[in-house]
Formats: C-alpha cells, sequence, structure tokens
C-alpha cells in the first residue's frame, strides 16, 4: 500500500509549523510499513493533482497571498474542486481553508475571490481570534476532541448546507458566534487550528489517513500505535483551555 | 522640567527601589507608572542624550552588549537597558535611572535595546542618532503577528527619525528594504559571497517572494534563513553591497571565531568572543553601529574580543566539572542558529529544551515544526542525554519524537532544580535551551547552583 501526499503551495502558505502535520502523516505511514511519497508543489508547478490520494494546504500571510491568487486562477481552482468531487482527502488550514470558500472580504471591504468549493465565506474582523481551543468533531468526522491554536482574524461562516468540522468546547472556532468550527465536505476538511494540528491529535491524523487508504484500497487497517507522547501532550492542553 | 516630569521621576525612582528591596527584578512597573503621570517623559529625559538603537528579531541583546564593550574601551559615558526591558515603560525607567531627580541625564549616551513592535512608540520620543536593525525573521506570530507587519512597524517607527542613521543588515531582503522608502542615511553590514559555504535554499523562508513586487528572489549565495546574496530578477532590487563586510570566516571554535573583514575597503582580521555564525552577523552589525557613532576602529574591532555576553545568550556557566552553555531560543531562526551550534561541537554534551509559551515567549508553540530539530540525528552519537522541561514539555517531546530522537531517549523533567542537581555529577558538556521566561526562572537555579549574580544586580 501506498499513499500520496501532495502539499500545495509549501512556498507561499507555510506559517506557523505547517509542515508538522506533513511530517506527521509521513511517520505515522511509516511506522506502519505503508509506503508514503511527498510532492511539494509550488506556485506555477506544472504537476497536476491527479495521481495524488491526500492534498495538504496551509496557512499564509497576507502580503503572499495575492501571488497564489494569480496561480489559483490559472486552473489550480478547477484541479482542486475536480479532485475533491473525486473523493481525495484534503486538509486545510486557516488561509488554506479560507480559500476552500467563495470569497474573502476584508475589514474595508476588499474581496478576494476565492475557489468557492465549499458553501463559505469569510469577512475580516477588527480583533484576531487568537489562543489555545478545542473542539469536538462530528461523529462523521471521528467524534474526536481536537487541540490547537488559533489565530485569524477572518470570521467564517458557513452555508445552510455545509456541516462543520466540530463544535467548540473551548475558544473561537469559525466565527466565535455560533460555535462551530472548520468545515467538512466529503473528504475535505477546513480547519483554524494551524501549525501542526496533526502531531497532538492522532485520533484525527490516522482518521485522514484512514479515509484515504479506503477510498484507493476499498479497506483500512490502521496497526495501534503507541501514541503516549501524543496523548500526553494532547491531555495537558486539553485540562488547560 | 515641569513638575508633572518631575514627579514622574521621583515615583519612577521610588517604585524602582522598592521593587529591588522586594527583590523583584521588574524594570518596567516603574515606568509603566511615571509615564501614565507623564506620558512624554522619555522624550524630554533623552533630549540631550546620543542614542544607538538596536532592534529586529534576533541578536538584539548580543549586539547591544558589544556596542556597550566598544563604548567601554573608547571610554565614553553611557548607559544602557541591560536587563532586556525593552519596551516603552522599560526604556523609561532606564532613562529615570540615570537621570538627576531634576531630569538632568547624567550620561553622555544610551545604547538601547528596543523591541520591534515597541519601536512605534519609543522612536519619536527618543530621537536615536543611529539605528541598528539586525535581521528580521518569523517570530511569535501571537505577539508581532506577521514578519512584514513587523517591517511595517519599524518603517513606521523610523518616519519619525529622519535624522538618524541607519546600520542595516544588507543579506537581509527585508531589513534593507528599509532604506528604499525612507530619506534616512543608510550604512550595511553582512557577509560576502564566499565568507561561508553557501547553503541550500531552505524548505522554509520567511522572505521568497521580492517585498516590492512580488517577483520570488533569485539567490548569488545563501549564508542561513533568508539572509544572503538575495536578487530580484524582475525589479532588479538586489543585495546593497556592505560597508562592513566579512569576506571569510576563517576559524569557528566552540568558544569564539576568528573572521576576515572589510571596514569599508579596509582588511582586518576580527576575534569574536563568541561561537556560531548569527554572532558574526551581530559582530559586524554592533561594529557598524560602534563606528557610525563614531568610536575609533581600534576600540570597536577590540571590544568584539573582548565583550562578554550574558542573560542566556550563549551564557556560559560551570556545573561541578562541566561546561554550560544557556542559548536562549525564541523562533526557527534562531533555534537553527543554535542547532548548527551543536552541529559544531566536538564533545560529547547533554541536551536540555525549556519550551514555555507564556506572554513573553508567544503563546504560540507551533515555531518548534519550524525548527530543523532534525538535524540531532546526524549528531545523535554526540549527545548523552536529551531532557525535555517547562509549561509545553509534552508538546517539545512529540517534536523530537518525530524529529526521529526514540521516546525512550527523552526525559521529561520539569522540575528545574532536580534538573540542575540531576546534571551536577556530569562530566560532559551541558547545553540549555530555554525559551525567555523559563531562561529567567532557570538561569536563577543555574546561579544558585554555580555562583552569579542576578541580572538586575
Ligand atoms: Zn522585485
Amino acid at each position: 500500500m501506498e499513499l500520496n501526499i501532495c502539499h500545495l503551495y509549501p512556498d507561499v502558505l507555510n506559517l506557523y509549523g505547517d509542515g508538522g502535520n506533513i511530517l506527521c502523516l509521513q511517520k505515522r505511514l511509516a511506522w506502519r510499513g505503508i509506503d508514503v511519497s511527498v510532492a511539494r508543489l509550488p506556485i506555477g508547478s506544472p504537476t497536476s493533482l491527479s495521481g495524488f490520494d491526500l492534498v495538504f494546504i496551509g496557512g499564509g500571510q497576507d502580503f503572499e497571498q495575492q501571488v497564489l491568487l494569480e496561480d489559483l486562477h490559472r486552473g489550480r481552482s478547477r484541479e482542486i474542486c475536480a479532485a475533491a468531487n473525486d473523493g481525495v482527502v484534503f486538509l486545510t488550514i486557516c488561509g488554506g481553508y479560507q480559500m476552500m470558500g467563495h470569497y474573502y472580504e476584508t475589514f474595508d471591504g476588499k474581496r478576494c475571490d476565492f475557489i468557492g468549493l465549499l458553501d463559505l465565506v469569510t469577512v475580516g474582523a477588527k480583533e484576531r481570534m487568537i489562543g489555545n481551543y478545542k473542539f469536538r468533531c462530528t461523529p462523521e468526522a471521528g467524534g474526536s476532541v481536537v487541540v490547537g491554536f488559533e489565530n485569524h482574524s477572518g470570521k467564517t461562516r458557513l452555508g445552510p448546507s455545509l456541516r462543520p468540522l466540530g463544535t467548540v468546547l473551548a475558544g473561537r472556532g469559525n466565527n466565535g458566534e455560533d460555535g462551530t468550527e472548520g468545515a467538512h465536505w466529503k473528504n475535505v476538511f477546513g480547519t483554524y487550528s494551524h501549525g501542526p494540528m496533526l502531531p497532538k491529535n492522532p485520533a484525527f491524523a490516522d482518521l485522514l489517513l484512514a479515509t484515504a487508504l479506503e477510498r484507493k484500497y476499498g479497506r483500512a487497517e490502521l496497526q495501534p500505535l503507541d501514541d503516549a507522547a501524543e496523548l500526553a501532550a494532547h491531555d495537558e492542553i486539553c485540562a488547560r483551555v | 522640567m515641569n513638575f508633572k516630569a518631575i514627579l514622574a521621576i521621583l515615583l519612577c525612582k521610588l517604585l524602582r527601589a522598592l521593587s529591588r528591596l522586594l527583590h523583584r527584578g521588574g524594570t518596567a512597573m516603574p515606568g509603566r507608572w511615571a509615564l501614565k503621570l507623564c506620558p512624554d517623559l522619555l522624550a524630554r529625559l533623552s533630549k540631550d542624550v546620543k542614542t544607538v538603537v538596536i532592534t529586529g528579531t534576533n541578536g538584539k541583546t548580543t549586539s547591544a552588549r558589544i556596542v556597550e564593550q566598544a563604548f567601554a574601551e573608547a571610554g565614553r559615558s553611557y548607559f544602557a537597558n541591560r536587563s532586556g526591558a525593552n519596551l516603552l515603560s522599560g526604556i523609561t525607567t532606564e532613562f529615570v535611572m540615570n537621570a538627576t531627580l531634576g531630569g538632568r541625564m547624567k550620561k553622555e549616551w544610551a545604547i538601547i535595546e528596543c523591541d520591534e513592535a515597541a519601536s512605534v512608540k519609543v522612536f519619536p520620543q527618543l530621537k536615536p542618532r543611529i539605528v541598528v536593525v539586525t535581521n528580521l525573521f518569523r517570530d511569535q506570530l501571537d505577539r508581532y503577528g506577521e514578519v512584514t507587519h513587523t517591517l511595517g512597524n519599524i518603517r513606521t517607527a523610523l518616519q519619525s527619525v529622519p535624522e538618524a542613521a541607519l546600520c542595516l543588515n544588507a543579506d537581509c531582503s527585508l531589513c534593507s528594504s528599509l532604506a528604499l522608502s525612507l530619506p534616512n542615511r543608510a550604512v550595511y553590514f553582512g557577509l560576502d559571497k564566499g565568507a561561508v559555504p553557501s547553503r541550500e535554499k531552505p524548505a522554509l523562508s520567511d522572505a521568497t517572494h521580492c517585498i516590492r513586487c512580488k517577483t520570488e528572489y533569485s539567490y548569488d549565495y545563501i549564508s542561513y534563513g533568508h539572509l544572503g546574496g538575495f536578487r530580484c530578477p524582475k525589479c532588479g532590487y538586489a543585495r546593497h553591497s556592505a560597508d562592513y563586510a566579512v569576506t571569510d570566516v576563517i576559524e569557528q571554535r566552540s568558544n569564539g571565531t576568528t573572521a576576515a573583514i572589510s571596514i569599508r575597503g579596509e582588511k582586518r582580521v576580527i576575534d569574536i568572543n563568541l561561537p556560531a555564525l548569527y554572532n558574526v552577523y551581530n559582530a559586524v552589525g554592533a561594529l557598524a553601529a560602534a563606528m557610525e557613532s563614531g568610536v575609533d576602529e581600534r576600540c570597536a574591532v577590540q571590544a568584539l574580543a573582548s565583550f562578554q555576553c550574558g542573560f542566556g545568550r550563549m551564557e556560559a556557566f560551570r556545573l561541578g566539572k562541566a561546561d554550560v552553555r544557556m542559548m536562549l531560543v525564541k523562533n526557527p531562526a534562531g533555534c537553527n542558529q543554535v542547532i548548527d551550534y551543536l552541529e559544531n561541537l566536538h564533545n560529547r554534551f547533554v541536551l536540555a529544551i525549556f519550551l514555555n509559551d507564556r506572554g513573553a515567549d508567544g503563546t504560540d508553540i507551533s515555531w518548534i515544526w519550524d525548527a530543523e530539530f532534525e538535524r540531532l540525528n546526524a549528531i545523535a552519537g554526540r549527545i548523552e542525554k536529551v531532557i525535555v522541561s517547562g509549561d509545553r514539555a509534552q508538546d517539545m517531546r512529540v517534536r523530537l519524537k518525530y524529529a526521529g530522537i526514540p521516546d525512550e531517549n527523552i526525559t521529561v523533567e520539569r522540575d528545574y532544580e532536580a534538573l540542575v542537581s540531576s546534571l551536577e555529577g556530569l562530566e560532559t558538556d551541558i547545553c540549555l535551551m530555554p525559551t525567555y521566561t523559563a531562561m529567567l526562572e532557570l538561569r536563577s537555579v543555574m546561579i544558585r547552583h554555580c555562583g552569579g549574580a542576578e541580572f538586575w544586580e
């Protein structure tokens, strides 16, 4: 068995230790003897998304998002939508998550048009939502408690038919108002839990891997790993927030 | 001085005396109260003092210490904010402590380390003569925001002081872009091509695209991170040649560095009393600042060899038979430089990492995943033992596990006292890597075990 992972736009969407998520997926496959390849597709890369089982898109700096909008509109948008519809697993975080929606409107009314794959919009707020937080994933997304760090000024609202990834237990989540966090549609997962969310949340990491393996091979038996360190880190911060 | 200012000075001095009496290190609190009483107190006090300000992400404290040493060698009358209180309040306290009750300054020069975000408030009052910008890297994002935001802060701050001379890191495309939009006179320091072997472009860079036109930079060479010979193929923005240039790093030792430099075209060989490449940058930046402020070259060069850095920046201790270095870490670029240093050590060593997530550390610890702990694998044979500590010890443990260090080889020990005691009998070297607030606590424990003075003394 083998999974092909794509890190999309690692050159500009690479803030907040996002690489930790890729590393986590790689290691958790390797420890189970499953082959894994990781391809980094920067802006302007000619490589197509077809052939990947799991795509990761991280968060980025405002300054560099313009560079990437041009690339999206050159055809990458269409490809992302096709792959998502085909059941490819996506983990999108922060800026990458917002990018899956219709648009981002800045606080002073400037609008950036995004991919429009997920029925959500993001509007910039004055105040930043920042700090450790936790949420419980919906049953369809495994039901585990995810603990992470959020740092965003955009308030995201989901359309009526889009399911959130989970319910906020502590912190702000999508907008600090409706108690939702992230979004989940087909095998596309979006969250504000930025940076290295997966290493401390092994159940959620394994859910992504199992989903990708199942789609590719029709079955997924993930041997249990010794997660003592991961769970210690999870439980410790979970108890604090 | 008006009545309010004098009252504020009095209050500040009293509060400071009180806090020392209570053995608190607090340098910010007295200034904060004084500023409430007299908001332009710093402007009033600094009017007759010539000030050198050092700002930037990494290396502020070390650079300031070197400038201080150069001033001492030159016999100048100066004071400095040595305890690292580098916000408006702490800087104000430092000025009050060096003023008479009537508000007359006792010293001619001030050497001030200033937080990047605080620069906007500090510079307009301080009106520095010389401003050093050491470098700009992604730092604690929850405190500073994105790196271009920090750059914007410094630019805004500098707009209030057009007469200040800038000493800019030529190799940092972010820092040196300050000269593009400001009228200030600028001099540059940096490492020339060939000074060190060029590195591969790092997987993570904090400045990949041109600050002017957003085209991807090309590099002639990279010294570390995004520092090096950058060039924008589209708009032509490129590294400015360095007036104070390191032309060759001749020898890197565990306790120092020998380098060849060119000062406005004149070649010299210098000794730097600290190891690691990032301190070569600090040295040449401080040299530029000292010489631009009028210190003669002999004193400035002498200072590089004779200064003693402390306060957790490569600070040396002796614990029983073991040599200890305490190396503050707070962001990936700085942490990678410490890992560089570990790679170059010859002896076996114990490594202890202390990760806190309090306000002054940055509450977001994601940055540990950007630092290249994977490089420890190649030197695993020389690492006697790995200990993790601090409020987020478990997160550090997970980071090291995913970096390839077997979990069973990692010890979690949160009690600093017990941790240091357990190291006491060792004969190997000891490397301590604390974040800021962990460093403050750890230093007290180390000082108790090794003898020495607390930082505010
Ligand atoms: Zn350009």
